[in-house]
């Protein structure tokens, strides 16, 4: 990068906030995916002002912005291509203000995600949106990617609970979106821009909703023999009319990594595990704990445990929350997918994935949100044979296919990024897409901000956008060995 | 009309696109926005033709407001002008819905009320009880953003729809979202258009997710003898375990207008059905949970003796149907009354309520509120005194006062009121959300600005 740009950078934000040095941006080439890139520089803003003069100078000179929480992200987004700046936001992580009485709370976009719950618990309260990152993930990346998590499926994702947003458009122009009300007149650009992937403006204050603790919470686990009886559960809870907080699966490959990492206490003979968390007054919670055993027992389940107490309860979901981890240790290299289908076809779709695992010999290991259709095949395979590296790319393109084929979407919850964004051709049409860059480039006309992310550069991109900024020519390295994700 | 484009030419036009039969001529008398009649009507069958219209209209820069089943045309400012009306009725069925999946997709001219049937033949229900819906549609519900009460507890349109398709002025149909349940795939143009007034696209599909239906509801009415005493039982509320589906809080005159219509005086006459002499001063919250009868008696155990009255089965639909038209009773009874829909904080209620009770009578009007407790969505109405009819002016005064009192970060827009006085204020009012943002966002897919031209806050 331009040492005049790095001096600028220094006197916006001080010495200690920008790294240059090669051994430094290192560390800010990679997020939890499987791309990497090394940006130009990594810039520490520390307040909305700051920037909005990093976006003005960037503005100037043309130079690409990627904005970055704490880069536990699985699909490239925050990454940058070379001579880009990344502009990290993890020194911006106050807690601003907690507003109990009006159920929010007003925070910097670095807050880490389990931080705030943990700092709005003593009131009984707590931020909903749980992914399973949340011990490192900040608020801001979740704002980004619209961020969901097991417990999403009664409460809802991230933009269903954001209120109201402070961002930094490219142009250096401050702007708020919203406050501490559900809504306000207008249109309803708080809502538009969550999910928006750095594309759109940088945020420097989120004003999020805080939940009220629930009084009971019990979480069961089904035991079964086999995938199928599993899969078929699912699709009879969600018939039954009740409607868990959590109804997470996980298949006997991954039980087995899992048991072999933390001990949660899943049997490690069974082909298949349901976690299922029920929450609410303590009646209701009793009363659909009793009519949810009963479905999983119709549906041929081996056994129903119900979590005995809290440390049991919080045992069960560390196994859960360290799957991924857990998959670290027993594979070289491995590869996330994030594909949505309606959920009864789950049963279908697993045995689908099971054949695609034969065919190319691959193991891929099934841990997901089982209650919103919500897929997370782990497709492991040794990134330093071509030949598994190159399996491992066709089995991903055959699964995602089968989604697609449903109806389904190509990410639930991680995000297009860069590392989707070839895929999305195959959801959308060239006029939905066509759409999406005009609105884009309403905040993002220059597409400074994170280019070439979400929307693959096609023809009518140039065509409305203009030239391109020097470092959107850079071409897109081939999958690389895949990275353990928090 | 333009000057491009003769009415003549223009029915043929569009007679090409939608069929003779679906093109007509209101003429005067008939069906007008805020004193405007749409100088031509049109129902295209597809999106295709939607596009097809849109495109025509784009070209020679026409004004078109989409429409569904007329229910919340009047709300917003006075157009300049009504080009074409372009109805979406024709586009009426449910094109997928798998009960297992729970989801829905349907045409956008679909009445609310008919899907919803559809869906309680399998228990399920998109949870939205917004006035009208035998004849609202889909279409116009996303639009408007329309909500009830349920809007406490399942937030509103903008939560449940999970994919939406679209005509654009330039005749593209195009989409966002999907079929399923959960999906970051593109830019969530389901949040943009929901509440966009019709003033970026025409919205022709949408998809969402749905919701088992509770089995059992029961409603828990309490009442006060102050604002300040129901604001406090709130409290009691939010701290208890109890997390009622709905929490409507009911201002001492609004009782009146929470019955099944009676005989219709002159609609411009105050007519209380107690005399004045006696104000009313009861609040009342009124909350309704669902569950189990183990969950219905812990309601009634922890509520213990602030409930005056319960309401189960017929009647207790039948109240929730009276809170959801409070604002179609009133206007009933009062051609010329004002209705404010507020965006509030929780603890802006309040304020917002003791504002409406202060600044009523100084413009001879007289205020009842209805709205959700837990969220700051309330519907404010100011009746006239027919002995004393307040001017044009005065309904500008009173909102401005009105508004001067909100606490900041608040918006209230003036969904009713009569067309004279909306041209001596702005209808919309102040957003905590940039202005800019959202005028650039309407440049960018609507240029030429023809859809609802001058109707909306962009």
């Amino acid at each position: 990068m331009d040492s005049s740009i790095i001096r600028q950078l220094r006197k916006i934000a001080g010495k200690d906030a920008v790294l240059d040095r090669p051994e430094e941006l290192m560390l800010y080439e990679y997020d939890a995916g499987v791309d990497k890139h090394r940006p130009g520089a990594v810039v520490f803003a520390q307040n909305a002002q700051q920037v909005s003069q990093i976006m003005r100078l960037a503005s100037e000179k043309k130079i690409p912005v990627v904005p970055r929480g704490a880069g536990t992200g699985l699909s490239g987004g925050a990454i940058a291509r070379r001579e880009a700046i990344v502009l990290s936001l993890a020194r911006m992580n106050k807690i601003l203000e907690i507003d109990i009485p009006n159920q929010r709370a007003v925070v910097q976009p670095g807050v880490v995600n389990l931080e705030l719950s943990n700092a709005t618990a003593k009131y009984g309260y707590y931020y909903a949106p749980d992914p399973s990152s949340q011990k490192a993930c900040t608020i801001g990346g979740n704002v980004s990617e619209n961020s969901g998590g097991p417990h999403t499926l009664a409460l809802g994702v991230t933009v269903n609970h954001v209120t109201g947003l402070e961002i930094v458009l490219p142009s250096g122009k401050i702007v708020e979106f919203g406050g501490k009300a559900q809504d306000s007149t207008g249109l309803d650009l708080t809502g538009f821009f969550v999910g928006s992937e750095g594309t759109m403006g940088v945020v420097t204050k989120i004003t999020v909703k805080l939940t009220k603790l629930p009084e009971h919470v019990t979480t069961l686990l089904g035991i079964y023999n086999t995938v199928e009886d599993a899969a078929n559960t699912v699709v009879a809870i969600t018939q039954s009319g009740v409607t868990p907080a959590a109804l997470e699966m996980l298949d006997g490959w991954m039980v087995r990594c899992v048991e072999a990492n933390v001990h949660a206490g899943y049997p490690e003979d069974a082909a298949a595990v349901l976690l299922i968390e029920l929450e609410g007054m303590k009646e209701a919670v009793e009363e659909q704990a009793e009519a949810v055993s009963a479905v999983c027992m119709q549906q041929k389940a081996r056994e129903v445990r119900h979590a005995k107490d809290e440390k049991q309860r919080q045992l069960l979901w560390l196994g859960r929350k360290t799957a991924f981890g857990a998959v670290g240790r027993v594979t070289p290299s491995y590869y996330t997918q994030d594909g949505v289908i309606p959920r009864t076809k789950v049963p279908y779709t697993l045995a689908e994935i099971e054949r695609i695992s034969k065919k190319y010999g691959l193991i891929i290991g099934n841990v997901f949100h089982a209650g919103d259709g919500n897929l997370h095949p782990l497709i492991l395979f040794d990134g330093r044979d071509p030949k598994q590296t190159e399996n491992s790319k066709k089995a991903a393109k055959e699964i995602m296919a089968c989604c697609l084929s449903f109806g389904g979407s190509i990410t639930g919850e991680h995000g297009v990024g860069m590392e989707k964004m070839g895929l999305m051709t195959a959801m959308f049409t060239e006029d939905d897409l066509e759409v999406m860059v005009r609105l884009r480039n309403a905040f993002n006309p220059e597409s400074i901000l994170n280019p070439q992310k979400v929307i693959p550069d096609l023809h009518f991109c140039r065509e409305i956008t203009g030239p391109l900024p020097k470092a959107k020519v850079e071409p897109v390295a081939e999958v690389s060995a895949g990275r353990m994700p928090v | 009309m333009s000057a491009l484009s003769s009415p003549a030419s223009l029915d043929r036009e569009l007679s090409a696109i939608a069929g003779n039969a679906n093109v007509s001529r209101t003429g005067s008398g008939g069906f007008n926005i805020n004193g405007v009649v749409p100088a031509a009507v049109v129902s295209p069958a597809s999106p295709e033709e939607v596009g097809a219209v849109l495109r025509l209209a784009n070209d020679r820069g026409l004004v078109v407001a989409p429409a569904g089943g007329l229910t919340k045309q009047q709300i917003g400012s006075v157009p300049e002008r009504v080009d074409i009306l372009l109805s979406t009725t024709r586009m009426n069925q449910i094109e997928q819905y798998d009960p297992g999946d729970l989801t829905v997709s349907v045409a956008a001219g679909m009445p609310f009320a008919e899907m919803q049937r559809t869906l309680s033949e399998h228990h399920q229900w998109v949870p939205c009880d917004a006035a009208n819906l035998d004849r609202a549609t889909i279409g116009g519900l996303l639009a408007t953003g329309a909500s009830g009460p349920l809007k406490s507890t399942f937030g509103h349109m903008r939560d449940f729809c999970i994919g939406v398709q679209f005509i654009t002025v330039d005749g593209k149909v195009a989409k966002g979202g999907g079929r399923v349940v959960k999906n970051v795939a593109g830019y969530d143009l389901m949040k943009l258009l929901t509440g966009s007034y019709g003033s970026l696209a025409v919205i022709t599909r949408a998809n969402f997710k749905v919701f088992p239906r509770p089995r059992q509801m029961r409603t828990f009415i309490c009442s006060f003898g102050s604002l300040e005493e129901a604001i406090k039982f709130r409290t009691f509320i939010f701290q208890s375990p109890l997390t009622p589906m709905c929490m409507e809080i009911i201002s001492p005159r609004a009782p009146e207008y929470l019955s099944d219509p009676g005989p219709v005086h002159d609609p411009d006459d105050y007519a209380p059905e107690q005399p004045l002499s006696l104000p009313a001063i009861e609040w009342q919250i009124a909350l309704r949970a669902a569950g189990s009868d183990n969950v219905l008696a812990r309601y009634a155990r922890e509520l213990g003796s602030a409930v005056a009255h319960t309401l189960e089965g017929a009647e207790e639909e039948r109240y929730w149907s009276w809170i959801s038209h409070f604002e179609q009773s009133v206007l009933a009874r009062h051609r010329n009354a004002m209705v404010i829909y507020t965006h509030l904080t929780i603890q802006g209620v309040e304020p917002a309520l003791q504002a409406l009770e202060r600044v009523a009578p100084d413009y001879n009007l007289i205020p009842a509120a209805v709205g959700r407790a837990a969220t700051g969505h309330l519907v404010l109405a100011l009746m006239p005194l027919s002995v004393d009819p307040p001017s044009a002016m005065q309904y500008a005064n009173c909102v401005s006062a009105f508004r001067g009192m909100l606490p900041p970060g608040s918006s209230a827009e003036v969904a009713q009121c009569p067309v004279e006085a909306k041209l001596h204020f702005d209808v919309w009012g102040t957003t905590p959300t940039d202005v800019n943002m959202m005028r650039a966002v309407k440049r960018a897919i609507d240029p030429k600005n023809i859809l609802n031209r001058g109707r909306f806050i962009v």
